[in-house]
């Protein structure tokens, strides 16, 4: 353990002098980075519940702590990573003594805790993400204690453990108290209020400084001279910083096609036109999101699925890599648990891979269902489907409409489950839909308000049997994922529940866990579990695209790619 | 005598549009609110992202747009606000609603504007040159283009124009750029397409209704008259018969802007990417954002209704026989 | 004389109560059907086929014998209208689309059916080269894409015959022009009678209503109730049926106007006819040329509306539409560009047929009118 830190230690080390040691670039240009996927709603960012806004602030304003490609750990506000207690109770943070707010004030841990006891955990701010900083006391939901130590460092005190909370702590960014103060108590008057609409309070906090933000349109920055990091670099080298919305993805390319944009994401199908381009440069990166087939095991779904044999069977008639050919282009993995490869809790080894060969036979899933049941022997051997009164079998598949990918799944799972005599129904309905009447659930008769898991009587108010989903997991933090896994799960809407399951995702955030050996082992085995299980199909993790023009340098491709973008430059 | 009735009439015809503009607020207030969407819906795409408490952070947002009180007391609140000027605060756009309105509503006039003005200078000229020589090759000819122009969908027109001219010709961008100055000729270049998409529907109708304006006045007997005495014809048709004919081609246009406003500019912004107030609205039905989505509406049929009222009065200075009662 | 009369009248009105008598009981019955469908068992019909079916009585019961009454009328304008050849080649075109939408898909592949060997292929004699990665190899194919005469008009992005959509799409826009259209002029056509005949106060009462309805900006109100209650075919026709007979009203009622006073009217009001029977019997059949031309002439724009609702995403995802596919056809513009043609020029050609046909029997009926 004590080798691992110094190992830890000695590479942050030799990132810092790689990253002081950084030569000086000219400072040219203005990089549009495009995108089609909508504005961002708000830049006083406490209030933001979505990751447009999130991402707009970020520009002038830096977290914590930052993670590289490898996921080292990446100081940005911290003077050093956040420290943990023996106990794992005490966390330590000591913030940069060079810290300024617009008014030349200096940060200080005040203003950190402050953010934290007054604004996020107050009760007349609603901030969305509380639950990240709440703990289970004796059945009791607290706010973890954050307390100022000095100027530059303040603890935060957990009473149970939980090893992944290291991750929230990183990830924090600071209100301006002498600011804030003025709208305390008042939300109207806070979420109006124009110093933080208009981000004029950011000081040296971020690479960048707030200009301009026309909505559904574009959000611009421009350089910060005074950054923090910046200082013997004089990064960041863009004049400009602009984020330039399109209305479709096909005019988004189009601009980054004619060079208008500096980058832009690149869907599947477009890639091999762009790769062709002598002026661009497509990076191929993974990203945390992935595909899912969902199975409904509440009281309205096929009864069958409740079945881990049946869910085994039905993963064996569906190839995941004819999925990711098909569907994605080519640009995705295999996916058998919700750890992604990136992630450091990643487990390749004794991993059960339905879905690809050998595990991947249509004739090994009819006989897994004739096991359970679920099918017939004809007198020559052949296999028929069926259900208990021998029946055809008939199953539900819903998603939601205008997604393509998702619908293309939804085809091809039908495509692959009329293989194995299963015929399948398609019903694309859009979000809001979705959300009422397949996901949100409560036990039927009664006045219960409806909620995404409501126990396991409760049940949707249209039955489903499939569902192809697409979720986001956190590499450094797949516990989070319990959330879906979990029998008490505040989105397990399908209604899953292994006590085994349980009872890891406990132990994960548990003591025994703040030793990173166990907390691998613990993974290693959720994730061997749930590929067993088959709670859901786990089809695939999606690869992302990126296509830069190929004068922007200084690029790590990978799937933190932006960690060090304050470097870049135009050649 | 003229000046009474007519200040009567226009505080009657004002009183009778605050009324309206009421009704339809009302009537827009509930329905957005009794649909069984909820702001959160959205959400929760992002929600799954970060592993949070669901019901948590629905009550947070639905407390922030302020839906968890019961709706009397919202609108009561709404008008209290609205008394004062004020139409309040735009959640998913995150400024206040009538500022979200001053900054937009200019891309969506430049282009409304330059689309009307030159689909009625060449509108009306193609529609007089055509009745004028009634039965003529060029009379069929701007005929029969007209039905085209009236009969092409716009939105289609706007992507057939993409394909051609930015896709495949690279003369034009595909998306329109807020960088440039709005009095420039490259704000006039980005424009041509987007003008072009809205214009071709307008001119066409306009070429119709002056053809057959000018058709009924050419058949007056006061044409023959004029004729008669002499007068030369470009007198006749100009002087006689054109101004006979403007009149009711006035009403048409003006009644046709409401109905281009919220049809085909909108449509139009969001095919070339024009933030104006088309897409600023469509942006807020599809995030909820009431206070916008009331806004849009009550404002857009206020001015719908200015534009009946001037168009009547004008009517009276045009032609001083009119009388309203 | 009276005698006579007195004599005819009971004929007359038993025939018409036991019209009226099937009338009821056949709308009870559906009304029944529609409680347990909604109460007790699921999805006896869909949502339309309750609408087709009570547009279809309607139609059956009041526009039968009103086209019935007014048949010489008909002939007379359509004998003038028919001189006109561009409106003979928008019926022409009218009726070959409906024939389409109605015995198309038996001849077609399934527009939904779903087949990624077969997709982007373009139409015969065009060729699309597409370049693919390799998941083996990491390497990028190029492949040339050739149209076969199987697919006349070629596949989408995900394999579906491009022909099949587009003839089910001519249905959906034919059953919301049509329906949609029929709600609004019915509607309309009640109101602007209603408002007309009545006079005073209630006509104050619904011109005022109209006014209201009017200032609507029509479209962001379609965009919004769709939003909020979901794209579902029924709603749209049902909700644009709703919005759009303000037009019809008012011209109905300036057109009734004048008529109101006239002396057959006067008279079957003397021989002590209800209100309801005037305007239903003498007041609707004397302005049935001026609703069959305001039809023809509004559903070119109730066809627009959805297909634009379609295209911004808000269409019914369970139908192909002409504006969905327009949609999915501007995402891959640069490369399979016939899918955003072909439903374009379909929606074009269609609009233009109703657009002649209007123009046409617009003329017939009153060569100097502007409606």
């Amino acid at each position: 353990m004590e080798k691992l830190k110094i190992l830890v230690l000695l590479s942050m080390i030799a990132i810092l002098i790689t990253g002081s040691c950084q030569v000086a670039q000219e400072t040219k240009g203005v990089y549009i980075s495009g995108t089609s996927a909508g504005d961002a709603e708000t830049l006083n960012w406490i209030l933001a519940a979505d990751s447009a806004s999130l991402g707009y602030v970020g520009h002038t304003l830096d977290s914590l702590a930052t993670y590289d490609n490898e996921w080292n750990i990446q100081l940005r506000c911290a003077a050093r990573d956040v420290e943990v207690s023996e106990d794992g109770l005490v966390y330590t943070v000591t913030i940069r003594d060079d810290l300024k707010w617009s008014d030349g004030s200096p940060v200080t841990a005040e203003d950190y805790v402050y953010t934290l006891k007054d604004l996020m955990f107050s009760d007349w701010l609603n901030y969305t993400y509380q639950s990240d900083w709440q703990e289970q006391v004796n059945d009791e939901t607290v706010f973890v204690t954050p307390e100022v130590v000095n100027k530059t460092t303040f603890t935060i005190t957990r009473q149970t453990v939980d090893p992944e909370f290291i991750y929230t702590v990183r990830n924090l960014t600071p209100y301006p108290k002498y600011i804030a103060t003025k709208y305390e108590g008042d939300i109207d008057a806070f979420t109006q209020a124009p110093e933080f609409n208009n981000l004029t309070y950011t000081g040296n906090l971020g690479p960048y400084k707030f200009v301009e933000w026309i909505r559904n349109d574009k959000f611009v920055v421009e350089r910060n001279p005074e950054y923090y990091l910046g200082k013997d670099i004089s990064a960041p080298y863009f004049e400009q910083y602009i984020v330039k919305l399109f209305g479709t993805p096909a005019t988004c390319h189009a601009a980054l096609e004619a060079g208008d944009i500096a980058y832009a994401g690149i869907d599947p199908p477009h890639v091999a036109k762009f790769k062709a381009i002598e002026r661009i440069n497509v990076y191929t990166v993974p990203t945390t999101g992935y595909l899912l087939l969902a199975y409904n095991l509440r009281d309205n779904g096929w009864e069958g699925l409740k079945q881990k044999e049946v869910r085994q069977a039905l993963s064996m008639a569906i190839s995941k890599e004819l999925l990711i050919e098909k569907v994605l282009f080519g640009f995705g993995e295999p996916a058998y648990s919700f750890i992604p490869k990136p992630s450091p809790w990643y487990v390749y080894i004794a991993t059960a891979k339905y879905g690809v060969e050998p595990l991947l036979d249509e004739e090994k899933a009819k006989e897994r269902l004739l096991e359970t049941g679920y099918a017939t022997q004809r007198a020559d051997g052949s296999i028929e489907v069926a259900d208990k009164e021998g029946k055809p079998l008939k199953l539900t598949l819903v998603t939601n409409s205008g997604n393509d990918i998702r619908e293309n799944v939804g085809h091809l799972v039908k495509e692959e489950l009329s293989a194995i005599g299963i015929e399948v129904e398609l019903k694309f309905v859009p979000w809001a839909t979705e959300l009422r009447k397949y996901l949100m659930n409560k036990v039927p008769g009664t006045e219960q308000e409806l909620g995404y898991n409501n126990g396991p009587r409760a049940v949707s108010e249209e039955p489903w049997d499939l569902m192809v989903m697409g979720f986001n997991t956190h590499p450094l933090s797949p516990s989070g994922q319990d959330v879906f896994y979990a029998t008490q799960g505040g989105l397990n809407f399908w209604g899953y529940s292994n006590s085994r399951v349980d009872e890891l995702f406990q132990r994960i955030k548990s003591e025994e866990a703040l030793d990173e050996g166990v907390r691998k082992q613990l993974y290693a085995e959720l994730s061997q579990l749930v590929a067993e299980e088959q709670p859901v199909n786990f089809l695939a993790f999606q690869l992302a695209n990126a296509g830069f023009q190929k004068n922007v340098k200084g690029i790590e491709p990978g799937i933190n790619m932006g960690y060090n973008y304050h470097l870049w430059y135009f050649e | 005598m003229k000046k009474t009735w007519l200040r009567d009439y226009i505080i009657k015809r004002l009183l009778l549009a605050i009324f309206i503009a009421w009704a339809v607020l009302t009537i827009t207030f509930v329905l957005v609110r009794v649909g069984p969407t909820s702001p959160a819906d959205k959400y929760l795409a992002n929600l799954t992202a970060r592993g949070q408490d669901a019901a948590q952070v629905v009550a947070a947002i639905e407390a922030r747009y302020g839906v968890d009180i019961p709706i009397y007391e919202q609108y009561i609140n709404y008008i209290v606000n609205l008394g004062r000027g004020d139409w309040g605060w735009s959640l998913s756009t995150s400024m206040p609603v009538m500022e979200l309105i001053k900054t937009h509503w200019i891309y969506s006039f430049q282009l409304i504007f330059l689309s009307s003005i030159l689909a009625a200078l060449i509108g009306i000229l193609i529609g007089i040159y055509s009745a004028v020589r009634q039965y003529s090759k060029t009379d069929y000819i701007a005929t029969f283009f007209s039905f085209i122009g009236i009969s092409i969908p716009n939105f289609w027109l706007g992507v057939m124009l993409i394909l051609l001219f930015s896709v495949k010709l690279g003369l034009f961008k595909t998306y329109y750029d807020t960088g440039i100055p709005l009095f420039s000729l490259a704000n006039l270049q980005q424009l041509i397409l987007p003008v072009i998409t809205l214009g071709t529907g307008m001119m066409a109708a306009y070429t119709r209704y002056t053809r057959s304006a000018m058709l009924d006045n050419l058949r007056k007997e006061f044409v023959r008259t004029a004729r008669a005495k002499g007068l030369p014809e470009r007198t006749v048709i100009g002087k006689h018969v054109f101004r006979n004919a403007i009149l009711p081609l006035i009403t048409i246009i003006m009644f046709d802007l409401g109905s281009i406003v919220f049809g085909g500019a909108y449509l139009t912004e969001i095919i070339f990417g024009i933030p104006g107030l088309g897409q600023i609205s469509f942006n807020a039905i599809f995030a909820d954002d009431y206070a916008v989505v009331v806004a849009v509406t009550v404002i857009s049929a206020f001015l719908i209704l200015m534009i009946n009222l001037i168009t009547d009065i004008t009517y009276t200075y045009l032609d001083p026989r009119i009388r309203y009662d | 004389m009276t005698n006579r009369l007195k004599n005819i009248k009971p004929i007359a009105q038993k025939v018409g109560d036991v019209k009226n008598s099937i009338f009821i009981t056949v709308i009870a019955l559906l009304g029944i059907t529609l409680l347990l469908d909604i109460f007790v068992v699921e999805k006896i019909f869909n949502p339309l086929t309750y609408l087709y079916i009570v547009l279809g009585i309607l139609f059956v019961r009041y526009g039968i014998p009103l086209l019935y009454t007014s048949r010489r009328l008909i002939q007379y304008y359509w004998q003038r209208a028919s001189r006109n050849k561009l409106a003979v080649g928008g019926l022409a075109f009218i009726l070959f689309l409906i024939l389409l939408a109605l015995i198309g898909p038996l001849f077609t592949a399934d527009p939904t059916a779903v087949n990624f060997e077969e997709k982007n292929l373009p139409p015969p004699g065009f060729t699309l080269e597409e370049s693919v990665y390799d998941l083996k190899t990491g390497q990028f194919i190029t492949n040339r894409i050739t149209g076969t005469t199987q697919h006349p008009l070629g596949t989408d992005d995900k394999g579906r015959d491009l022909l099949a959509m587009i003839i089910s799409g001519a249905r959906v826009s034919l059953q919301v022009g049509l329906f949609a259209t029929g709600i609004a002029i019915a509607l309309g056509t009640l109101i602007g009678v209603t408002a007309a005949y009545l006079g005073g106060k209630m006509d104050n009462v619904l011109m005022r209503f109209t006014d209201i309805m009017m200032t609507f900006p029509f479209f962001l109100l379609l965009v919004f109730i769709v939003f909020i209650f979901g794209p579902n075919l029924a709603l749209i026709v049902i909700v644009i049926g709703l919005t759009g007979w303000t037009g019809t009203a008012r011209l109905i009622r300036s057109e009734t106007l004048s008529l109101r006073t006239r002396e057959f009217i006067m008279a079957s009001k003397a021989l002590g006819a209800s209100d309801g029977r005037i305007i239903l019997s003498h007041l609707i059949p004397n302005v049935i040329s001026l609703i069959i031309v305001i039809a023809t002439l509004s559903i070119p724009g109730v066809i627009l509306a959805e297909a634009a609702l379609s295209f911004i995403g808000l269409g019914d995802p369970t139908v192909a539409s002409w504006g969905m596919i327009l949609k999915a056809g501007q995402q891959n513009l640069d490369t399979t560009w016939w899918v955003a043609v072909a439903p374009g020029i379909m929606l074009f050609l269609t609009v233009l047929a109703f657009n002649f046909l209007g123009d046409g029997l617009r003329d017939a009926f009153d060569p100097r009118s502007n409606v």
